[in-house]
């Protein structure tokens, strides 16, 4: 039996089996590559190329991020900044506005003591004070301009200031209740006890003319009583600090209850007022009527 | 009685005679199908012979396919065509032929699996698609080119006998 052998060796059944095996998985490989072949190297480069491309997601999210929070950090320190100086701002302003606001609380307070008491009042402002000078008193803004005239009482939200004492055209001062020739007819709360009240200065002063038999606690509240025609009866005029039994009379040390050092808004009464004042009738508030069968 | 395997050349012409039928009867659909499968089944197969067998049913199932022009991915009829001829001369060598009847039975069970084959590989290439009747024309005309075939290459007068 003759073998044949091709050039390099082998026997040509072997290239025909060769041969036909790779045409049987040739067919067979392009019959399992389906009906749209192109998407199979799609698929294969789309899996070869999403290792890459996760890791060039991520590090442009990484990028992003770290872009993001430069930028917030930039931001909240400007911000920190803006709040900083507008926080110096409200600051200035507010130790600017500090006297202000405290006058716009004298002033309500003075509103509110206006509503209290059913007299026409007038208000000024002190806009300077003598009182550590000899015979000095209080300086008012208002004068005859606001048709003021001696001996009106003064009132404050604490209690009384004084009386008019000098009125100029466009000013007027006050006469302090604890000046030395001061006097301010009171009495006391419980007792009923009425007297002069006479200035010591500092704050103080003196009640004469009430008798020994009187029984006064310390920290009794002293009022007007209406009697000197300045203020009328039951203004609070401060409280008993000290009370010593003299030789006909007791002598009562009375710590005035208005700040006159610290007074800038102050209420006028008028001149000559009545010697009782009532307050201010308030009508009470209706309730609307009931409907029958509501609970 | 084993029968004598025919002539390549006789059976290498009738090849090439059948495939230029599968290229003419492509006007007719319900005859190109039987001579596809003349060709792949009865005409192709040889046993000792892989290669050419391989080849020719290849041609055939091309032939078919490129004038069909249905499938978006063509290759399903050749690689079946190529695996059944390959199957049916590996049957010739191992089982030789002792018979008409026989014959018939073996081309019946090969046209079977052949529809099955085509299908399936049809399937793979190109998607789904519908049956058809070819395979149906096929098996009711079987035993006309089955015997056919038979006288022409087996029966027939050899020319290795004069």
């Amino acid at each position: 039996m003759t073998v044949h052998k091709s050039r390099w060796g082998w026997r040509h059944g072997r290239w025909q089996g060769l041969f036909l095996a790779l045409l049987w998985l040739g067919h067979g490989g392009w019959v399992m590559l389906g009906p749209d072949p192109g998407r199979h190297w799609t698929g294969l480069t789309d899996a070869l190329a999403r290792p890459s491309q996760g890791l060039a997601s991520r590090w442009e999210q990484w990028r992003s991020s770290r872009r993001e929070a430069a930028r917030s950090f930039a931001e909240t320190r400007a911000e920190n900044l803006r709040l900083a100086a507008e926080l110096a701002q409200l600051r200035t302003q507010a130790a600017q506005d500090g006297p202000r606001l405290a006058e716009a609380d004298a002033v309500l307070q003075l509103l509110g003591l206006k509503q209290q008491i059913p007299l026409e009042l007038k208000a000024a402002r002190v806009i300077f004070s003598t009182r550590p000078a000899t015979f000095g008193g209080l300086i008012l803004d208002r004068g005859a301009d606001l048709g003021l005239v001696p001996d009106q009482g003064v009132l404050a939200p604490e209690g009384i200031v004084g009386r008019l004492w000098s009125v100029g055209p466009t000013q007027a001062k006050v006469l302090p209740a604890d000046a030395p020739n001061a006097s301010v007819a009171v009495m006391l709360m419980r007792s009923r006890a009425t007297g002069v009240m006479q200035g010591m200065g500092s704050g103080r002063a003196q009640i004469r003319y009430i008798s020994n038999q009187e029984v006064v606690q310390v920290g009794e509240a002293v009022l007007t009583s209406g009697l000197d025609r300045v203020f009328p009866r039951g203004l609070l005029v401060g409280y008993v600090g000290e009370v010593v039994p003299g030789d006909l009379e007791l002598r009562i040390q009375v710590n005035l209850s208005a700040p006159l050092d610290r007074i800038s808004a102050v209420l006028l009464l008028p001149s000559q007022p009545p010697l009782e004042v009532q307050p201010p009738f308030v009508a009470p508030v209706q309730k609307p009527p009931r409907k029958r069968g509501t609970p | 009685m084993r029968t004598p395997a025919p002539s390549s050349t006789r059976q290498n012409l009738l090849c090439a005679a059948a495939l230029g039928l599968v290229f003419l009867c492509a006007p007719f659909p319900r005859v190109q199908p039987v001579v596809h499968v003349l060709l792949v089944l009865a005409l192709a197969p040889r046993a000792g012979a892989p290669l050419a067998s391989a080849l020719w049913a290849g041609a055939a199932g091309w032939a078919l396919e490129s004038s069909l022009r249905l499938y978006p991915h063509m290759g399903g009829t050749p690689w079946a065509d190529m695996s059944v001829a390959l199957l049916a001369g590996w049957m010739a060598g191992r089982w030789p032929l002792e018979g008409l009847k026989g014959w018939l039975a073996r081309l019946a069970s090969l046209l079977a699996l052949h529809a099955l084959l085509v299908h399936g590989a049809v399937r793979l290439a190109s998607g789904s698609h519908p049956w058809g009747t070819g395979w149906l024309w096929a098996a009711l005309t079987l035993p006309l080119w089955g015997w056919a075939v038979w006288r022409l290459m087996y029966s027939g007068p050899s020319p290795r006998l004069g």
